[in-house]
């Protein structure tokens, strides 16, 4: 490319972004996107076209994970290290991926060029953990033996694309007409949704039926994806759960007959000599995925949830305008823009709505503040915080992927109480369809004149966690590294571009049109005194029932994990939950009696956090969890105050030589000196709460500490302290042994095999793939609980828009 | 204005000023390595300035937080300084340098030798004899029978062979000793005292001429007719040691030979007619203890640890009298230690031997660090036309040592906290690496502790490039973008950022460090 060709390409670019220093980040997303990295010459040639400082957009660059300075190999492989996908063992997947695509140590690029192997915090599609993202295909559930086949399909089926967009249907339903629904949320995309949705659309067709196929936001049933709902008048509604593509079809013919008997008669012929040929059946499995609603798990997982910024979970088109003012959307906003704000913030006040994205301030003082604020010119802004961060949450992705208009319906509200005319949505950066959906919503809202007296930007984040901290969100927004800044002042006084801004997360907004139709005290009726209403988890890890649950506050963490989670899958004992990402920690089994409440969680060591929680099993090494933790913060610390830079490595420095049998006699001391010190001085919240995954797991969970610096592993998770050993039943199959990626495991037919532990790497892959499960796990000469379940390989993929 | 109490003690501020601004109006030193008023105050970092507000649960950054009214601070509590103190150790473990190179760490007589090779090889050998002679009046005689360790630490001994400190300072000596006008020091005016020193060896010697220097008056007893002690026996060319000796000689030594302790003078003769005694008479194995009449072992004469003082006020010893074996080195040492004693003891003043200078070290480097070590080496002496041996020795010094290990705030705080730089030491660590231009400023990046003046700077001067901070988390770096040159990083504020660097990540390469205090 030559430097006119620059110039076209960054013209256009700059059109769009403006030149300004508050557009760099989207300049760099630019560049990045168009050539998948940032080509020094084109950041000269951006800097001389804007004025922004070469060193400026370097600096910049740097700060963020999406940016690269080195070329990429033609495909993107990031493979998600989120808290689910680590306790699934993410890092043999990472390992097996390098191995497979011949990555040297220290290299994260195929030798030929196919593939850029990348670490991502966390994908946010947590029930589908292990996952791996190539460029836009999401693959889960896998484990070491599945990589091959992972990389193959993506060869085999990387031409070809599936549009979201396109398929935006617009059929408005009332109650009484049939329909037929299917959940297209991430998680259910990853898993063949869109497919499906495709495959029922031509089916339906086919047949000649003229009934609706409808995508719906995200069903929260994410363990029994992909579903399908079947919307007859007058009759309950029947659930499929995890269709194949093979099964669409057969729901149909099930359920309508097709009209036309010529039709019928053809596609009879048809599949019966399909089937011939194939000898198989794909309708006889139908039955068994069949979910009635009355059915236990599924009253269970349903039963005990309350919906408020998930209402009309499942129901609603999520892009569908009409729909979503049929379900009384914007009616809120309507009665809001009728009274005074001072009369909303009491409302809101009253309702006792506390802040969702993690810390729980009060939203009815937040937004006094705002309104009270003097601002220099009479400016106010309102933030929509979407950047969830936290590894093992991605409830935030799902309100905005399914309510996105409710999501700006609240932030109007919040702006009109606040008197703030302009408004921004950042979205993380690994949510591409959150944005695009958002686009959308924004897009049809204007073309209908809901966005006259509103300015409404989105801003896409560009992969930093700190940047859900919201100081650091507004230097982001304002073009500079995500650096949070020492309050106060707080952003209600001085925010973005020193103007009062009201900055709430996802959730919170999501509530409040609720809140404003049924009035406080319908809100504050839910709850426990201090905490009010619902709570919007995402119910990840050793979880039989995996998905999106909103719950009354004040449920229990038992009721969580055992009524609506279903328990623990595998016959393995629950161990514990972390809850709260990063900033949280562990509840061990012992407490699960624990309200979900904010003080209550605080009180026992985590945080109510954006609400991720990660049930934990007895596989799971408390050590190891609270290493993987200080690695991520030390990897997303900003850098800035001395002991979250330099403590949370020295930390995770300190874990994971214990985690390798090589701890210290002072390493416990040390632990808590920084811990105590880490908290005490750091500026932003990021660091305040970094020592929390340490401080709860020393709290209730020593005897592993004290066992791993005697050289033992309970949970025979830490491979330094393991041996696969060989049991009596094994048979001599050598399947094992013709596995092994380091030939470890000599071909010793009809003998009991061996395993050399100086070659081993502690892959796993023998003991997944024994079929009589005669490989174990030890540690310090005792058998371990490791016998990590293997799933059954799931496949899955499709295309983001 | 605003009034808050800081450790019990009430201040008035003007409106808008940091509980920093306060603690200084009441001339109290709150530490701060990241803060430069008006260029960047309001982005702390460091952390080393946190107080304790009461009413709030964590700790604040006295830099950047705003006194408000009826504020109560405390600055120095065991919690605040305990607080203050992880924050520098943790800075500490990923600092890479030596505040003081291990050549002189090392030296027992304490020889300034990194100044002493930068002067030998600029060619100013008057000034080096000069600098030689403020610690070791026998550099002949070390120049030859010294063990020196100083070559065995060399940094650049892992690289391609240590500098040769010890050739170099045999080449100063034998200069000296051919020049027509020998070195002489200037002497203090007399002070009226006089100090007996017995047994004229190499620490005898050496206390006396440090005692000369203060303008004491000095007579040395020994048993010998002549002086030099066990250096007499030594492996040496006579004239070299007549040489070192003739150098005290000039300022006014007075020695008494075949004169034995406890035989032709006594000890209480001594005190009476001496306002101190010092006892440097060598290896006690040679000596009758009952001659000396001070308390003593079989090995050696009891000295307070302190100060060199025997059991008997007055009367100090020092040397291999009260140490195993005979280091002439150690004797040099000992021999300036006893002078700097006597001379305090003499004024009255308290004294006592300094605790160790405090310094960070280097651990052991990749092959490609000592590389990058190596490329210290004196760049311009490679195209001067070499005069010596001693200049083209001088020239293979990397500077190991830091430019601003005398005004390095970081090192300063650390001694005053007495923070441990091996506490939280830990595997990961910055990488030796050295970004000069010649003559101009010179770039560490392991003494950087992302403090982020130098980056306020520069984007305050709107350099294009500046220096930035590149990536995050701490693999945060300070440097200039796209690897161009440090000369294009500043175009402006170059010196600007080496004067307030807090330590020596930012200096000037020509720059002769200022003497330590510490």
């Amino acid at each position: 490319m030559t430097t006119e060709s620059y110039d076209l390409f960054l013209e256009k670019l700059l059109a769009r972004t403006g030149r300004d220093e508050s557009a760099t980040i989207p300049i760099l997303q630019g560049i990045q996107e168009h050539f998948h990295y940032l080509p020094e010459p084109v950041l000269r040639r951006a800097s001389e076209l804007t004025g922004i400082t070469l060193g400026h957009l370097v600096s910049v660059g740097s700060f963020y994970h999406q940016f690269r300075f080195k070329p990429t190999g033609r495909h993107r492989l990031r493979v998600c290290h989120g808290t689910a996908c680590h306790v699934k063992s993410s890092e043999n997947i990472q390992e097996a991926i390098q191995r497979a695509l011949l990555i040297p140590a220290g290299d994260d690029t195929s030798p030929d060029g196919e593939f850029t192997v990348e670490r991502v915090a966390c994908l946010g599609c947590c029930t589908l953990a292990p996952a791996v993202q190539i460029d836009h295909t999401t693959y889960g559930h896998l484990a070491p033996d599945t990589v091959e086949m992972m990389l193959d399909d993506f060869r085999a089926t990387r031409h070809q694309t599936v549009s979201d967009v396109d398929a935006v249907s617009c059929h408005h339903q009332n109650g009484n007409k049939p329909e037929i629904r299917v959940g297209l949320g991430s998680c259910c995309m990853a898993k063949g949704s869109d497919e499906l949705f495709h495959l029922l659309r031509h089916t339906v067709k086919e047949f000649g039926l003229d009934i609706p196929v409808k995508r719906v936001g995200c069903v929260g049933m994410c363990h029994q994806t992909p579903i399908v709902e079947i919307r007859l008048p007058h009759k309950p509604p029947a659930f499929y759960a995890k269709v194949t593509p093979e099964q669409a079809e057969g729901i149909i013919r099930r359920h309508f007959p097709p009209a036309n008997l010529t039709r019928r008669l053809t596609r009879w012929i048809n599949r019966t000599l399909e089937e011939l040929v194939t000898a198989e059946n794909p309708l006889e499995k139908l039955d068994q995925h069949q979910l009635l609603m009355e059915s236990q798990p599924v009253e269970r997982f349903l039963g005990r949830q309350v919906r408020i910024a998930t209402e009309g979970f499942g129901e609603m088109d999520p892009l569908d305008l009409d729909e979503y003012i049929a379900h009384d959307g914007f009616k809120a906003l309507q009665t809001a823009l009728t009274r005074a704000p001072e009369d909303l913030i009491a409302e809101i006040t009253a309702s006792g709505l506390r802040g969702r994205g993690g810390a729980g301030f009060p939203t009815g003082l937040k937004w006094s503040h705002v309104l009270h604020a003097p601002s220099q010119d009479g400016t106010k802004y309102v933030i929509v915080n979407g950047d969830e961060g936290d590894p093992g949450a991605f409830m935030d992705r799902m309100l905005m992927e399914s309510f996105p208009y409710r999501v700006i319906e609240g932030m109007m509200i919040g702006a009109h109480c606040v008197g703030a005319k302009e408004g921004y949505i950042y979205v993380r950066a690994e949510y591409p369809r959150a944005v695009s959906r958002l686009r959308e919503a924004i897009r049809r809202m204007t073309e209908h004149g809901l966005l006259n007296h509103f300015r409404l930007h989105i801003f896409e984040g560009a992969g930093a966690f700190v940047c859900g901290e919201a100081t650091a969100l507004v230097e982001s927004i304002e073009g500079h590294r995500g650096i949070p800044r020492l309050k106060p002042p707080r952003l209600a006084e001085s925010g973005l571009w020193g103007r009062p801004t009201l900055l709430n997360n996802v959730e919170t907004f999501a509530m409040v049109p609720w809140i404003i139709r049924h009035g406080a005290a319908r809100f504050a009726a839910l709850g426990t005194p201090k905490s009010k209403g619902t709570k919007v988890f995402a119910l990840a890890g050793k979880i039989n029932r995996a998905g999106l649950i909103e719950v009354p506050m004040g449920i229990t963490i038992r009721e969580i994990v055992e009524e609506i989670g279903g328990g623990v899958p595998n016959g393995k004992r629950f161990k514990a939950v972390q809850i709260g990402g990063p900033s949280g920690g562990c509840i061990p089994a012992s407490l699960s009696h624990t309200p979900v409440d904010f003080e209550a969680l605080t009180e026992a060591g985590a945080m109510m956090g954006s609400g991720g929680l990660v049930v934990l099993d007895e596989d799971d090494c408390m050590v190891d969890v609270a290493r993987y933790f200080m690695s991520f913060l030390r990897n997303e610390s900003c850098g800035q105050c001395t002991f979250c830079r330099i403590g949370t490595t020295r930390m995770w420095e300190i874990l994971d030589r214990i985690c390798n049998g090589k701890g210290r006699p002072s390493d416990l001391d040390d632990l808590k000196q920084l811990a105590t010190f880490t908290e005490q001085a750091s500026m932003c919240g990021l660091g305040k709460s970094a020592p929390n995954p340490v401080l709860s797991t020393l709290r209730y969970f020593h005897d592993e500490y004290d066992a791993h610096l005697q050289g033992r592993c309970p949970a025979g998770r830490c491979k330094p302290l393991i041996q696969y050993v060989v049991q009596e039943n094994c048979t001599g199959c050598t399947i094992c042994a013709q596995h092994c990626p380091a030939n470890a495991i000599p071909i010793t037919p009809y003998q009991r095999h061996k395993i050399d532990p100086e070659k081993c790497t502690r892959c796993d892959v023998c003991r997944t793939d024994c079929p009589v499960g005669a490989i174990h796990i030890e540690s310090g000469g005792q058998k371990t609980a490791g016998h990590l379940h293997k799933e059954s390989p799931a496949h899955l993929a499709l295309v983001h828009p | 204005m605003i009034t808050l109490t800081i450790d019990g003690q009430p201040v008035t501020v003007p409106e808008g000023s940091t509980i920093l601004d306060a603690a200084r109006a009441l001339g109290l030193n709150i530490p701060t390595l990241c803060f430069l008023a008006g260029v960047k105050d309001n982005h702390p970092s460091c952390m080393a300035c946190v107080v304790r507000v009461t009413g709030q649960w964590n700790l604040q950054p006295a830099c950047a937080t705003k006194a408000r009214n009826g504020m109560i601070v405390a600055s120095e509590t065991p919690e605040v300084k305990a607080a203050r103190k992880a924050a520098l150790e943790l800075l500490l473990s990923d600092h890479l340098g030596d505040c003081i190179s291990v050549c002189q760490r090392v030296c027992p007589a304490r020889m300034e030798i990194p100044e002493v090779i930068r002067l030998v090889a600029a060619g100013k050998m008057q000034d080096a004899i000069a600098r030689v002679k403020e610690n070791v009046v026998f550099p002949g005689v070390l120049g030859r029978i010294c063990r020196a360790p100083c070559e065995m630490g060399c940094r650049r001994r892992q690289y391609d062979g240590a500098v040769a400190i010890q050739l170099i300072e045999r080449e100063v000596a034998n200069l000296d000793a051919a020049a027509p006008h020998r070195f002489v020091p200037t002497c203090a005016p007399p002070t009226g005292k006089r100090v007996a020193v017995v047994g004229a060896g190499a620490t005898g010697l050496s206390a006396a001429f440090f005692l000369l220097k203060r303008g004491h008056k000095v007579t040395a007893f020994d048993a010998a007719t002549e002086p030099g002690g066990q250096m007499r026996q030594a492996n040496l060319p006579r004239e070299v040691l007549d040489a070192d000796i003739a150098t005290i000689g000039a300022i006014g030594l007075e020695f008494r030979g075949n004169t034995r302790l406890g035989r032709e003078v006594t000890l209480d003769e001594l005190r009476r007619d001496y306002h101190a005694v010092i006892l440097a008479v060598g290896p006690m194995a040679k000596t009758n203890h009952a001659d000396l009449g001070v308390p003593a072992t079989e090995k050696m004469i009891k000295v307070s640890a302190k100060d060199f003082q025997t059991e008997i006020p007055g009367v100090f010893a020092g040397g291999s009298c009260i140490r195993n074996g005979w280091d002439p080195a150690r004797s040099v040492g000992d021999g300036h230690l006893l002078a700097e004693s006597v001379d305090a003891f003499l004024a009255a003043r308290p004294w006592q031997i300094a605790p160790k200078e405090f310094t960070t070290t280097i651990p052991k480097l990749s092959p490609a660090e000592y590389r990058e070590l190596g490329k210290g080496a004196n760049s311009e002496l490679s195209v001067r036309e070499l005069v010596s041996e001693a200049e083209k020795a001088a020239g293979r010094c990397c500077h190991c040592d830091c430019r601003a290990a005398a005004d390095c705030k970081l090192r300063l705080y650390a001694a005053a906290y007495g923070a441990d730089p091996k506490k939280f030491a830990g595997e990961r660590r910055r990488l030796f690496e050295v970004i000069r231009q010649p003559g101009g400023v010179i770039f560490e990046p392991g003494k950087c502790i992302s403090c982020g003046i130098c980056v306020a700077i520069a984007e305050q001067a709107r350099e294009p490039l500046g220096l930035v901070f590149i990536g995050r988390g701490f693999d945060v770096k300070v440097g200039v973008p796209l690897n161009a040159s440090l000369a294009d990083g500043l175009r402006k504020v170059g010196a600007d950022c080496v004067k307030h660097c807090p330590t020596g990540a930012l200096a000037f390469e020509s720059a002769e460090p200022p003497r330590r205090t510490i």
